[in-house]
């Protein structure tokens, strides 16, 4: 494929900058949307963009999602867009969700896990029916939500909750049905796809991290792949949490270390078929893992799964997409995948008229063959 | 006073809202000299997680993340060094959290106003805290088994 330059059309391309603001304005007797308005009311949307676009920045990502008129793909890559020109001052020190403070934890595989189970804020058991008074919300409505939230939670023993909660993984480990942490394993550096091309094989965490900015749609239909048939994970999750990490780094001065902010992330931990050579080697459960940044559950799952598939891939060879680390980790990063697509809309002109050019010429032989 | 470290103070302090954190610098004497000890920044940090099924660290993405070290020293010649790191990319509020850093450590005039700030960030804190809480003892569910409880409900 071959590309030309073109010129011309800037006044058009200046007069559709406009008209995308005059759709995002022409609501009658509207007001700008607060970035802080898309943070709260689309909350789950706002954290796929943060998720997406890789910068944990809740104002910037809001913005995105405004600028981009709601377009998830558009802010994620705006949001990318900010990253690159920003410089990188340092990065924190290995941190352990075990420090969560949780707002929301499950477990579907056992009924009982150390610390109880929380359901927080999802949609499992909701029923998925329009709400009309919504489309005649009034303000006091609005705001008395919060108001009586409170007043609910008066009586509570809020002081005997705990600020964090211990791992389902820890407890099955601790039984012997899953392998000890492997120190090898631990000491491994981590791969930055920020600043190292994937060239594959690519290491464990190079695919953590792809998978952890990568779009939504992209990681569960690969993961669906598998959980319908097209692999053998057989996926339950011990624990899936969402809450807020903190986040550490020295003290400039003392050096000691200390809270900078806290992100929220979801995190899943599947375990998945057991496994052993049927030798001396003792048969564990084999595990996947998926964290990303904002509430996003099906995210982390769909990665949770697509970890475990392509450890199975990168041990032993795929045998079906979902294993294959090139196949996945190329198709899902959101910005990638919708920058070859748009792309197609730019012009192409020399390049179909090559197109057509070589056709009209196999034509005009055939015909003349024919004549 | 130092019942919350210093290691808490920023923390504390990024809660309370800009505009407060700048009316109480403006009130720090014109006459002290502050000098950078070292160049502030605004850029990005990047966050390392370990993966808690087999202990891996990989990158799990970037926050927006600003710098500032600072000396202080007063007309009557009383010096403190403060630093500030928080995740935030406002280069002016990272050097008012570096300078009230400064202050408290040193005692310099006017810590007394600098620690009610973070006495107030730290409530807060404890503010957010107690709300996630009830989020926690609200929705905190104990399923039962079918055959154990013959299909009741009244969880």
């Amino acid at each position: 494929m071959g590309y030309v330059a073109i010129k011309g059309g800037a006044q058009a391309i200046a007069a559709s900058q406009r008209v995308c603001e005059l759709l995002r304005a022409r609501q009658a007797e509207g007001t700008p949307l607060a970035t802080e308005t898309i943070e709260h009311q689309l909350r789950l949307l706002h954290q796929r963009v943060l998720s997406e676009g890789g910068v944990y920045h809740p104002e910037l990502a809001s913005l995105a999602i405004k600028q981009a008129q709601g377009d998830s793909l558009e802010a994620a890559f705006i949001l990318r867009a900010y990253r690159s020109t920003v410089p990188r001052l340092t990065e924190t020190e290995v941190l352990d969700t075990r420090q969560m403070r949780i707002t929301r934890r499950i477990s579907s595989a056992f009924k009982d896990i150390p610390g109880g189970q929380v359901l927080g804020a999802n949609t499992d058991y909701h029923l998925r029916l329009l709400r009309m008074e919504l489309l005649n919300e009034s303000e006091e409505q609005f705001q008395s939500i919060t108001r009586d939230w409170f007043q609910s939670t008066t009586d509570l023993a809020l002081d005997q909750i705990p600020d964090t909660f211990p791992k389902v993984l820890d407890a099955l480990r601790e039984q012997g049905l899953i392998a000890p942490s492997d120190p090898q394993r631990r000491g491994l550096d981590a791969f930055d796809i920020t600043r190292e091309p994937l060239i594959f094989p690519v290491p464990r965490s190079a695919a953590l991290a792809t998978m952890a900015r990568g779009e939504q749609g992209a990681l569960l239909s690969i993961a669906y792949s598998n959980m319908r048939g097209y692999g053998d994970i057989h996926p339950t999750i011990a624990e899936l949490r969402v809450g807020f990490l903190p986040v550490m780094l020295p003290h400039p001065v003392t050096g000691r270390p200390m809270e900078v902010g806290e992100v929220e992330i979801t995190e899943c931990e599947v375990v998945a078929m057991y496994e052993g050579n049927g030798k001396a080697d003792m048969p564990y459960f084999t595990l996947g893992y998926g964290a990303c940044f904002g509430h996003n559950e099906v995210k982390a799952i769909s990665m949770a799964i697509l970890d475990r598939s392509l450890q199975i891939g990168m041990d032993q060879g795929p045998t079906n997409p979902s294993e294959d680390p090139e196949f996945v980790l190329l198709h899902v990063d959101g910005i990638d995948s919708m920058g070859f697509c748009t792309h197609y809309k730019m012009p192409h002109y020399v390049t179909f008229q090559s197109d057509m050019d070589r056709l009209r010429t196999t034509q005009g032989k055939m015909n003349g063959e024919r004549s | 006073m130092n019942e919350v470290d210093r290691e808490c103070w920023l923390s504390a302090l990024t809660r309370v809202p800009a505009q407060d954190l700048k009316t109480l610098v403006e009130t720090f004497p014109s006459d002290w000299i502050i000098r950078p000890t070292a160049v502030p920044q605004v850029g990005l940090g990047m966050l390392k997680l370990r993966d808690s099924t087999m202990g891996e660290a990989f990158y799990l993405g970037e926050f927006p993340l600003s710098q500032c070290r600072v000396s202080v020293t007063t007309a009557e010649g009383l010096m403190a060094e403060g630093g500030a790191l928080v995740m935030d990319d406002s280069a002016e509020r990272v050097e008012y959290l570096a300078l009230c850093d400064a202050v408290l450590a040193g005692r310099l005039p006017g810590w007394e106003r600098v620690l009610d700030l973070v006495e107030m960030g730290v409530q807060l804190q404890l503010e957010t805290e107690l709300e996630r809480k009830s989020i926690l003892a609200q929705t905190r569910v104990d399923f039962s088994l079918l055959d154990a409880d013959a299909g009741s409900d009244n969880d």
